[in-house]
């Protein structure tokens, strides 16, 4: 603990101690005594006033979100926190927390300066922070899925640890905390909701925005419930009490820390009127402490964070401005080595050959669980996928709420956690409702911080000629391919689907959207005479997941499809080969993003035409990448691509039958080529 | 009236099961409720019952065959002696659309013999391959069975043994590599040189310098000129060979190596032919400066049709240039020695012989 007596600790590189003592991990320990409390608070405030002071004097790397006033409030949960395996989780008014967390000013400092010495060397700046188990991001909300996933990990492996995810009484508009905080209680995790209610969101009161009651929102889901002040008297010690009966009963509450935020949202974005402002700040609660120390004392500990603070300036000014070397392109982690073999379902579909990879990895891999709505036993998912995995594999295939949003952070959250979920989401098209848990969030933590791992599969069934209409029938590769560090595969009948899935839970660490088309489903596993094409030495995963070709090496015209798209283009070749005595070659990637270029340079340049056939709504799409594709590498021959137009799937199949491209539209496409 | 027994659905998202079995016989008597057969889908299966009471007509399924939901099982009839209804008519299937009256394969070969398709004699109704090789037999246009044009499969590379580093070409060095296998592949290249007097070039360069008042003799501009002025005169000189057939080019672009820096290109002056000689001296200086600097617009780094290399610069005596992507003819002018020097062309043999390269070269070898 910290006292007035001993208050140094030894950060020597400043030349100016620390004004405060640290645990074997590095975090601070803050007593609870008002002379260490008020110590602890003046420097995160200070902090905040000398990054103010930096951006007025344009040395700010884009914008800041400061915490003054809110103190003690970003303190006491994060100090009560005393076991190596809790988290934070924070948002983007989150300096309180990472100071609390990590004791490392210089590093938040040079960080939010976008300077080499940085907590995240400058990737991340004021709001996405990540040291240890802190990790902050900038969307509302978007961590508490991740949150109720790690919450899960610690309990799966009988961890004391718990996760705290902090938001702000704005988020309380953000859909997906609700999914977030259902999911804890159904799971019964050890994560505590902090909400820290100022008031105020931006510059929008939240009683012009909040319906109902903030507490009771928690009770409704069965969370435990606590709702304490910062301004009042024994709050540090009610919110460690809190942390403490999370911790011992095991199961998710919510904590409402009622507060006052004395600046701005940013900067320059306090509206406020003068009278308001200056209650406020008569109630602050650093002022209350500073009340009850000798003045001599005040001023002495105020001495002592300026003279350190001047220090980490000083320092975090010499450092130079960060910078890549060499520039990353791309955020990829390399295959891993090792690999479970799964075997092949003899005379087996699409669908066997799916579920015996899922029993294989789970079998050989206690790492793996499946995530998903109805995926228990006797139903077994949706396309049955899932079938006898349940009752075989009891607490590892979880049906869960229908969540799509809070599945996916959870499977992020277990992710990060070292575990390898494969999460089922019931039809490709809800994927939109994944969609910033995978854009915003499981490809970002590992492109900005080296240490963050998210070996993350997502399932999904997709396409259409089901004649299930305009939200149950897409194809929405198109959407996923373009996100950076998603690996989109979408395999076919004449891949080894199983190997291939299995291959991307357990040997490709990189978050993957994994594609599988219903009428795939019942379709007879056989690569027939497709041969493997070699991979190029610069694509990544291109041997892992690779792709295939067959039919003539003189070829008159070249298909590419893949998925869904592959038996149909394989009818339409049979028509232009015994028809049209047309030379054909089809080839069929199943990794779609990170694209094999140079895999499919080698095997397309010299083709003399060539028609990319997809089912989904292909403009922007993977069509439209490869003919870029192409084009960049002077391909001099005849392009062409065919997709779905640009309106929405009809149900009935006569309509839908018009509306996909069938092997008639190629045969066609392929004429118009010559 | 027979009582049709529907392939139930058993899964909501199959639309597809397997027939297992029939517990009952054509002609047995069977009551509604009573199990008449199995279907099947992955790991579930369902007994199929029969709807009412009667006589087992028939089936339409077989045991271990996929058949579509909703489709026809079997028939019951009120009496064992009552016909099958026949099968309703097929709907017509619209995505099959009739056969076209050509085949593709036919297409592309009208297309490289340049035959039109109404002078063909379709066979069984379609102008098939067969019916344009007859044509192009009967009209001596080629052998049946002619050789593709283009080697289009490309078997992969072994890599070296010996460890090393693959470094990726630049644009120019890719452009180098597809020059030299259109070489290869595409030409039938040859090269002929003869020996001339090289001063009365010189003399010439130095006089025109002297009329325009340049810095230096423009010697290797005014012999790219002359190419350009002898190609007028000889179309096959600036010429290439598409599909069986000669294709002389209606410009003269002429192309003109320049070594800048570790790079190679071929600056082309495009419709050289509508300029006069200090027009064209000054086009070609703008292209080569800009060359040197690597800022080649794409109009001039591409689209050669008639080419000039000179490799004096290094004291070359003699050279043998590769023949630029579709032309047939490229100038080869080297350092001169003891008072003579060479002048050479490689040429493409499809479209140039022997005799032609010759007359070429000699109105070549000389200003005017």
């Amino acid at each position: 603990m910290m006292s007035d007596a001993s208050p140094m600790a030894a950060d020597s590189a400043n030349g100016v101690p620390a004004p405060f003592l640290s645990d074997a991990s590095g975090k601070p320990r803050i007593g609870t005594d008002p002379a260490s409390l008020f110590a602890f608070a003046t420097l995160i405030r200070d902090t905040e006033k000398l990054i103010l002071d930096l951006f007025s004097r344009g040395l700010v790397s884009g914008t800041t979100h400061t915490c003054l006033g809110q103190e003690l409030c970003q303190m006491a949960v994060v100090r009560a926190l005393d076991h190596p395996d809790d988290h934070v989780l924070s948002n983007h008014r989150n300096h309180g927390h990472f100071l609390s967390y990590s004791g490392d000013f210089h590093g938040l400092v040079a960080e939010i300066m976008g300077r080499r010495d940085g907590v995240c060397g400058g990737y991340g700046g004021s709001q996405h922070l990540a040291y240890r188990h802190f990790h902050s991001n900038g969307v509302q909300a978007g961590m508490t899925g991740i949150g109720v996933g790690l919450a899960a990990a610690l309990k799966a492996r009988d961890s004391r640890g718990i996760v705290v995810t902090v938001i702000g009484d704005g988020t309380l508009g953000e859909g997906l905390l609700y999914e977030s905080m259902n999911l804890a209680s159904v799971w019964q995790v050890p994560v505590l909701f902090v909400v820290e209610h100022n008031g105020i969101a931006q510059t929008t009161y939240t009683r012009d925005t909040l319906g109902g009651d903030i507490v009771a929102r928690g009770a409704a889901f069965g969370l435990d419930t606590w709702r304490v002040s910062d301004r009042e008297a024994g709050f540090i010690d009610a919110a460690a009490a809190v942390v403490a009966q999370v911790r011992e009963r095991r199961r998710p509450g919510m904590l409402v820390i009622d507060t006052g935020r004395l600046g701005p949202h940013s900067k320059g974005d306090d509206l406020r009127d003068p009278g308001e402002r200056a209650a406020l700040a008569a109630a602050d609660p650093l002022a209350a402490l500073a009340a009850c120390l000798p003045a001599d004392e005040v001023a002495a500990i105020r001495a002592s964070c300026a003279a350190y603070l001047q220090a980490v300036e000083r320092r975090a000014l010499a450092s130079p401005a960060a910078n890549f070397d060499p520039l990353p392109e791309h955020s990829f982690r390399p295959a891993q080595a090792g690999q479970v073999e799964i075997p092949e379902v003899a005379d087996g579909n699409v669908r066997a050959a799916l579920n015996s990879a899922l029993h294989g990895l789970l079998a050989a891999a206690p790492e793996t669980l499946l995530i998903g709505e109805d995926l228990h036993d006797p139903y077994g998912g949706a396309f049955k996928v899932s079938a006898g995995l349940s009752t075989k594999f009891p607490g590892r295939v979880i049906s869960t709420p229908i969540s799509e949003a809070g599945i996916t952070g959870a499977g992020i959250g277990l992710a990060m956690a070292g575990r390898r979920p494969i999460v089922e989401i019931m039809f490709a098209d809800f994927l939109s409702l994944c969609l910033d848990q995978l854009y915003n969030h499981a490809v970002k933590f590992p492109g900005m911080f080296p240490e963050a791992t998210v070996p993350l599969v997502v399932r999904a069934p997709c396409g259409g000629r089901r004649g299930y209409g305009p939200t149950h029938s897409q194809s929405p590769e198109n959407l996923f391919v373009s996100v950076p560090g998603l690996t989109v595969l979408y395999p076919s009948h004449r891949h080894r689907v199983g190997q291939l899935l299995a291959d991307a839970v357990l040997r490709w660490s990189n978050p993957t959207l994994f594609l599988e088309h219903k009428l795939l489903y019942g379709e007879k596993c056989d690569t027939a005479d497709y041969e493997i094409l070699p991979a190029g030495d610069d694509d990544l995963g291109a041997a892992l997941f690779p792709t295939l070709r067959r039919g003539s090496a003189a070829p008159d015209v070249t298909l590419l499809a893949y998925g869904g798209m592959l038996p149909v283009a394989e009818r339409a070749a049979k028509i232009l080969e015994t028809q049209e005595e047309l030379a054909v070659e089809i080839v069929a990637p199943a990794l779609l993003a990170p694209l094999p270029r140079q895999t499919l340079l080698q095997a397309l340049l010299d083709r003399p035409r060539i028609l990319v056939v997809e089912e989904a709504h292909h403009h922007f799409g993977v069509s439209a990448e490869i003919l870029a594709l192409l084009a960049e590498s002077a391909y001099s021959g005849a392009l062409a691509r065919l997709g779905t137009l640009p309106v929405p799937i009809a149900s009935a199949r006569s309509l839908e039958s018009a509306q996909l491209p069938d092997e008639a539209a190629i045969v066609a496409a392929v004429i118009d080529l010559l | 009236m027979a009582t049709p027994i529907h392939v139930p659905r058993i899964n909501n998202n199959d639309d597809e099961v397997k027939v297992l079995a029939f517990d009952v016989k054509p002609g047995e008597r069977v009551s509604a409720g009573q199990i008449v057969g199995q279907v099947e889908t992955d790991k579930a299966v369902l007994d199929v019952t029969a709807p009412v009471d009667g006589y087992v007509l028939g089936f339409v399924a077989q045991p271990d065959e996929i058949a579509q939901v909703g489709s026809v099982m079997l028939w019951l009839g009120a009496s064992a002696s009552e016909p099958i209804p026949e099968a309703g008519a097929p709907t017509p299937d619209s995505s099959t659309a009739g056969p076209s009256p050509v085949t593709g394969k036919a297409k592309l070969l009208l297309a490289r013999y340049g035959v039109k398709s109404d002078a063909v004699t379709p066979i069984d109704g379609r102008i098939t391959v067969e019916a344009v090789e007859r044509y192009l037999a009967t009209h001596g246009l080629a052998a049946a069975a002619p050789a593709p044009v283009v080697a289009v499969s490309r078997p992969a590379e072994p890599r070296p043994e010996v460890p090393g580093t693959a470094v990726a070409l630049s644009r120019e060095e890719k452009g180098m590599a597809a020059t030299v296998v259109w070489h290869r592949d595409c030409a039938v290249p040859g090269y002929i040189e003869i020996d001339y007097d090289p001063a009365p070039w010189a003399e010439y360069a130095r006089a025109f310098q002297e009329e325009k008042g340049l810095l230096m003799p423009p010697l290797l501009p005014l012999m790219a000129w002359r190419l350009v002025e002898v190609a007028r005169t000889m179309p096959r000189i600036n010429a290439t060979f598409v599909e069986q057939q000669r294709y002389e080019y209606g410009a003269v672009n002429l192309g003109f190596t320049i070594q800048a820096g570790e790079s190679l290109y071929l600056a082309v002056v495009r419709e050289a032919e509508v300029l006069d000689a200090g027009g064209f001296v000054n086009a070609l200086g703008d292209v080569l400066r800009r060359a040197a600097s690597h800022q080649l617009r794409e109009s001039e780094a591409s689209g050669a049709t008639i080419g000039f290399s000179s490799m004096e610069r290094w004291k070359v005596t003699r050279h043998i240039p590769v023949l630029p992507p579709h032309t047939a003819f490229m100038l080869a002018h080297a350092a001169a020695r003891n008072g003579r020097a060479v002048l050479g062309a490689s040429y493409d043999h499809r479209v140039l012989n022997g005799g032609q390269v010759v007359a070429a070269l000699k109105k070549l070898s000389s200003p005017t």
